[in-house]
């Protein structure tokens, strides 16, 4: 036991850190690692368009957000990534608070809307995804219910039991709808009313964001709370009795980022990876995989299974706000919603 | 059964070896408030060839001293030599000794045949003599037959007889026994003792063996070492242990008796004897050397040393010379009386008895004894 | 008995050479090997975790613990892992029991259907039970007409029991299989009855059995992850909790504060099973053998028993039909249409890599975990006295630390190169910059996540064989080393086999702490499950999972081929828990 406390105090200080991690050259060339926050064809299909385009070698491992900046926490002193590609911008803020990525204004960035980009350009925006309705039109119809058009048709009596959502302290996506609410109803104590509400007809609150649009799917409830993206997803694979709707009050949305992480150990391979991924014809490769979020840049191509942004409602979502009410409102809910007994 | 094992052992002992000795061996267990002595300082030489028994009620630290000897405890202090040699340096498995155990501890994987063969195999005995030696302990034991079955396979008395031929197949300097025996029906161990001796004899191999059964140890032993509670309380020949038993533990614990009070008790003129005063009567009998010195002491009379015969009408009746039958049991060559007296109950035993003869239930018979048939023991303390 | 005071300081002044039963060198190079890995494998990246639990974040989570969202979190995890410690004990067990006290039809094949659990990837049966017997199951709405919600804690009883069984079952088997039938035979003669002879004399020689079983699975249910998040719902457990702590709150101190707390409940009830275990003494095999357990004819008890064991393998069945035929059909439940199009995406790219890559790890892990399992068991059985509860507890926290935490741990401690000061004594094992890809970073945690239970297998085998055979070897002249060859080895072959199946299959079905590990260049088979699900192709997931049973199986008959040593004599009636 002794001996091991001893190595653990000990790990071996890497002497290279003279130079800043870079390679050196300019020349494009070695390999870089991607940390990969989106579906897995997704990211498989840009590491591949990647390597084409340039030579770089680009690998990429998928995991969540939260997972991500764990590793990156872990391995800081000897990082394993170079870019952090795909996932909500809060993991993202996250990262940037505990100092693991570092900023880079990329040329192609300009082409960007401002809110889409973190203002330290710490991270930037590649796509975009809308809160909505992910609905089981058969059990709708056998519940008599028609498909929900505003928060309010969430608290129908007749949806008892029938709304699947995640806890927003695991699930980004179930932090936004919260967050939404709070926006939307003008208070942390109003948005945690209208959950107060809800939570009657709320099924279960599931661990993943996604997973209520599984639920919905198969069946097991009628609406499922997720980025309509996720559903159209779902939709694609199968899942042939979802549809899309939004809120008519607004909704909130999620920036999916790219970031370069710092001391990245091919920084300009990692720094090319990044303007790639903000030009149009990155973002296009989405929709060949079966991601339809909006895409970032104005130039890329338009899905018809994307949302129109312009056809939507959304609420004016603050994230900077959001990230910093994140802990003391997922406890409040915690202890203020998800423990009590339904009615 | 009659199949001899091959002597070669015998040819090869030009000099006889297997001098076990055991000097002030110590052995406790647990350490402050739970320390338990199992084996207090005992001294033991057992001599080439001799098979001595180590006897005892449960508990008394006799397992203990043969594991100690075999290696698998090593003693708290004193030393274990075999023919001179320090043993404790030794693993069990390099000590010349091999040991056969109560639950026979067969390989269950392994045949009849592996089992008897797996000493030899360590050994390294090239396989045309392994199979000839194997064989032989085998035949000698009577188990050729059952040579590849399994030991689960085989009733109690024929994995006793693997065990046994496992241990001595290997020809080791000293054998161990414990208590390999008390799994057996009384009438498979009479005839396993006596397997065990006829064997034990031929090879010629020292053999230490612990029992809590007298008879097992009457009937196989050389010496008999009597223990009590880590310590040796005496060591003999069976007919020493029997007839002059150190104290009165060993007396009552080997065979039966019958202890009378004695009132007064003198040096003799007589060599090993003592005068006393019993049941009112002065004799001289034989005694032990610190009987008279002892402030108290008893007379040691075995049951069959007790004389009985009818109560005529007008004998004398003198304390203890008489009393009442509380009980009569015939056994055929012998009968068992249980007599109510004065100074206590009686137990005596009258050899090859008439049936007609037996005194009933309830009738008086005058008793008497032989005082060169008896012992005079210092008193327990 | 009287210790005179003379002798007091006799002894004292031997006592510096009194000692124990010494260990021979072999032992002592065997300790401080297992020392030394274990210390590595487990103490390192746990004491690296751990220390952030006691940062800030960390510390606030052990004040609020007794908080009442925490203490609910605390409660559920121990009902959740008493409920499926004792039914999973108690399935174990009538399985084992039917198998060795009745004779039927289809007995093999019982065998056989109690040992598919053994292989549950992640997801795989929990997915099947809610498209089975979910709100809008085959079974339950489109059969039965009923919506039953499984989410939460009854669908997690269901499942951890159904997937942790077989660890009972083996035990319990091999544990019957080798007792002593002359007793239920004894206690029959003196008069008591079939129902008394079980009650009172099989049930107590089991005690050890139930205890061990019940531990196994307790602490397998309180550190499982991937079902508390599929099916889990509501219902939070310490498991989930540190994982939401960490990916949903990036709260790394807390997390690993309550996987902390995780472990109290785990090591409580080892202390109890160590307790209890070493109180009442099982030796079975004395190498004094008996004949056969006695067959049960009373036909309403064969009525019972087979009926439940009937019913049981009727859900397995139709749990791993689920599961087989969800690859074939584009969304099982909702389009039943035949479709290979999973197959053919499973089988071509990343699939095939995955699949090559996990085995390859899996294969090189499990010799070395059976081992290292086994070796621990023969030093805490047979060779320490002192000592031994500590070793028989790090070689079991492999089990007992949530993947996560561990996963975490791994990521802290190996993504650098370790040593004093600036001299390496290893280079960087875990991560995509380590050698060999991470790769020996991910064997070492499939090393340490399966280990114990070759560690519980050994146990439980060692404990039955009486040390007397060892010593019968040892008197004939045995080295330690020749016993354990010849002798300990051949006895406890079915422990091993047992242990090393389940080294395998654990090893192939590890998911959360190879999340934190995973490298490009080491794509492993159940992250690839998860990124299925995630995205909604259930068919995949399926595909993939059908694969990994078949690798698994495969690998199961291979071993029992390998590991059988056909020089045993037929008849010698030791257990042979092994699929055939
Ligand atoms: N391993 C041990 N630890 C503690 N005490 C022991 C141990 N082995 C034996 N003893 C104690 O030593 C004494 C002698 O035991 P043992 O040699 O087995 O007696 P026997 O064989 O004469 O019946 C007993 O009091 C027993 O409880
Ligand atoms: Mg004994």
């Amino acid at each position: 036991m002794s001996l091991a406390l001893l190595m653990s105090g000990c790990a071996v200080t890497s002497t290279d850190s003279g130079d800043d991690g870079s390679t050196g050259s300019d020349e494009l060339g070695g390999s870089i690692t991607i940390a990969c926050g989106a579906m897995e064809d997704w990211c498989q299909a840009m590491t591949t368009a990647f390597t084409a385009e340039t030579g770089v070698q680009a690998n990429f491992v998928r995991l969540s957000s939260g997972e991500t900046v764990a590793r990156l926490d872990a391995a800081r002193d000897n990082p394993e990534f170079d870019v952090w590609h795909g996932g909500p911008v809060d993991g993202f803020g996250a990262a940037r608070d505990a100092g693991l990525l570092e900023a880079y204004d990329s040329p192609n960035a300009a082409a960007i809307p401002d809110k889409y980009k973190d203002a330290d350009h710490y991270w930037t925006g590649v796509y975009v995804g809308a809160l909505g309705f992910c609905s089981n039109t058969k059990v709708l119809d056998e519940l008599g219910v028609d498909v929900p058009e505003s928060w309010e048709d969430l608290l129908d009596p007749k949806l008892k039991g029938q709304i699947s959502t995640a806890h927003p302290s695991p699930s980004g996506t179930a932090f936004t709808t919260l967050w939404t609410q709070v926006t939307r109803l003008g208070g942390e104590e109003e948005g945690l009313e209208y959950m107060k509400k809800m939570h009657n007809n709320v099924l279960q609150y599931s661990k993943s964001g996604t997973a209520p649009g599984q639920i919905a799917g198969r069946g097991e409830v009628a609406v499922g709370l997720v980025f309509s993206h996720d559903c159209v997803k779902y939709q694609e694979e199968g899942l042939t009795d979802l549809t899309v709707s939004f809120p008519k009050e607004g909704t909130g949305y999620e920036i999916g980022g790219v970031a370069l992480v710092k001391g990245s150990k091919n920084k300009t391979a990692a720094q090319a990876y990044i303007d790639w991924t903000l030009t149009a014809e990155a973002q296009n490769i989405g929709p060949t995989v079966g991601s339809y979020q909006v895409l970032t840049n104005p130039d890329a191509a338009v899905d018809d299974r994307m949302v129109k942004l312009e056809d939507v409602e959304f609420v004016d979502y603050d994230f900077v706000a959001a990230a910093a009410a994140k802990p003391g409102l997922t406890a409040r809910f915690d202890a203020e919603i998800a423990a009590q007994p339904k009615e | 059964m009659s199949t001899t094992l091959p002597t070669r052992t015998e040819q090869d002992a030009e000099k006889p070896t297997g001098e076990l000795v055991l000097r002030d061996v110590e052995k406790s267990f647990g350490v402050g408030e739970n320390r338990v002595t199992a084996v207090d300082h005992i001294n033991l030489t057992v001599k080439p060839g001799e098979f001595v028994t180590l006897l005892g009620p449960s508990g008394c630290g006799k397992t203990t001293t043969l594991r100690m000897i075999a290696g698998f405890e090593s003693p708290t202090s004193g030393s274990v030599l075999l023919d001179g040699e320090d043993m404790l340096r030794l693993t069990p498995d390099r000590r010349p000794m091999a040991m056969v155990f109560q639950s026979y501890a067969l390989f269950p994987h392994m045949t009849v045949f592996d089992n008897v063969a797996y000493g030899l195999k360590l050994r390294k005995v090239p396989a045309k003599q392994l199979k000839e030696e194997v064989g032989f302990a085998l035949a000698s034991m009577g188990l050729t037959a059952l040579a590849d079955r399994a030991p689960n396979q085989l009733s109690g008395g024929q994995q006793q007889r693997v065990a046994l031929a496992r241990a001595m197949v290997v020809k080791p300097k000293v054998l161990l026994f414990d208590e390999p025996l008390s799994n057996l029906d009384a009438k498979l161990r009479v005839q396993m003792r006596l397997e065990i001796r006829r064997l034990q004899r031929l090879l010629g191999i020292s053999s230490v063996y612990v029992t809590h059964d007298q008879d097992e140890a009457m009937s196989l032993s050389d010496r008999i070492v009597v223990m009590r509670s880590g310590r040796i309380e005496q060591v003999g020949t069976p007919d020493e242990i029997y007839r002059t038993p150190e104290s009165v533990f060993v007396a009552d614990f080997i065979g039966r008796a019958n202890f009378l009070d004695v009132t007064e008790a003198s040096t003799s003129s007589r060599e090993g004897h003592a005068d006393i005063t019993v049941l009112g009567q002065r004799m001289s009998a034989r005694a032990h050397r610190d009987a008279v010195a002892a402030p108290e002491s008893v007379l040691l009379v075995r049951p069959e040393a007790i004389r009985v015969r009818r109560f005529a009408e007008g004998d004398d009746k003198v304390a203890g010379n008489h009393g009442r039958v509380l009980n009569a049991v015939f056994y055929g060559e012998s009968v068992e009386y249980e007599i109510e007296t004065e100074v206590g109950t009686i137990v005596a035993v009258v050899s090859d008895p008439v049936y007609d003869e037996i005194v009933p239930v309830g009738d008086l018979v005058g008793i008497s004894f032989d005082p060169e048939r008896a012992w005079l023991l210092p008193a327990a303390s | 008995m009287t210790i005179s005071n003379a002798t007091v300081p006799r002894a004292r002044r031997f006592s510096l050479r009194s000692r124990e039963t010494p260990l021979d060198l072999t032992t002592r190079i065997a300790v401080v090997l297992v020392v030394l890995i274990l210390g590595v494998l487990i103490v390192l990246p746990l004491v690296n975790i751990l220390s952030s639990a006691v940062s800030e974040q960390g510390l606030a989570v052990f004040n609020s613990i007794f908080s009442s969202v925490n203490l609910q979190v605390l409660q559920n995890t121990v009902v959740l892992g008493v409920l499926v410690g004792a039914i999973g004990t108690v399935i174990g067990f009538l399985l084992a029991y039917v198998q060795v006290r009745l004779d039927f039809r289809g007995k093999k094949l019982l065998h056989l259907l109690a040992l598919l659990p053994i292989v549950s990837p992640p997801f795989a049966v929990a997915t099947a039970v809610i498209t089975l017997f979910g709100r809008s199951g085959i079974i339950t709405r489109d059969l039965l007409g009923i919506t039953p919600t499984l989410y939460g804690l009854p669908g997690l009883t269901i499942v951890l029991s159904l997937s942790f069984f077989p660890a009972a079952y083996m035990n319990m088997l091999g544990l019957m299989r080798s007792l002593d039938p002359s007793l239920d035979e004894a206690a029959a003669s003196i008069g008591a009855n079939k129902w008394r002879t079980f009650v009172t004399v099989t049930l107590p020689m089991l005690v050890p059995g139930f205890a061990s079983s019940f531990l196994l699975l307790f602490v397998e249910a309180i550190a499982d992850l991937a079902n508390p998040l599929v099916i889990g719902g509501d219902f939070t457990v310490l498991s989930s909790r540190a994982y939401i702590a960490i990916t949903g709150e990036y709260n790394v101190g807390a997390g690993a504060a309550y996987s902390l707390v995780l472990l109290l409940p785990g090591l409580l009830v080892f202390l109890i099973q160590r307790y209890w275990a070493t109180r009442k003494s099982v030796v079975s095999v004395t190498g004094k053998p008996a004949g056969r357990p006695a067959v049960i004819t009373s036909i309403p008890a064969r009525i019972v028993l087979l009926t439940l064991s009937g019913l049981l393998a009727l859900l397995i069945v139709t749990i791993y039909a689920t599961v087989i035929v969800g690859g074939f059909v584009k969304i099982l439940g909702i389009n039943n249409e035949f479709d290979l199009s999973h197959y053919r995406y499973v089988l071509s790219g990343i699939g095939s890599d995955a699949m090559i890559t996990t085995t390859a790890l899996a294969l090189i892990a499990t010799p070395i975990a059976g081992v290292l399992g086994l070796v621990i068991a023969w030093l805490i059985t047979r060779k320490l006295r002192r000592g031994r509860a500590l070793i028989d507890f790090l070689g079991m926290l492999g089990l007992a630390v949530p993947g996560t935490v561990l996963g975490i741990g791994y990521a802290l401690t190996f993504n650098k190169p370790l040593g004093f000061g600036n001299v390496a004594i290893l280079p960087a094992l875990a991560g995509g910059g380590a050698v060999l890809g991470g790769a020996i970073a991910i064997v070492m945690v499939y090393v340490i996540r399966s280990s114990p239970s070759g560690q519980r297998s050994g146990v439980a085998a060692l404990q039955q064989i009486d040390v007397a055979i060892d010593e019968a070897s040892a008197s004939l002249g045995a080295s330690g080393v020749t016993t354990f060859r010849k002798v300990t080895l051949p006895l406890i072959r079915p422990a091993l086999l047992s242990g090393l199946i389940y080294a395998f299959a654990r090893s192939m079905t590890t998911l959360s702490p190879i999340i934190f590990i995973t490298t490009p260049q080491t794509k492993i088979m159940t992250s690839q499950i998860l990124s299925e699900v995630d995205a909604g192709r259930f068919g995949n997931a399926f595909a993939y999972c059908t694969i990994l049973i078949v690798i698994v199986m495969s690998v199961i008959g291979l071993l029992n081929l390998f590991v059988r040593d056909s020089s045993v004599p037929k008849a010698a009636g030791l257990s042979s828990a092994t699929i055939n």
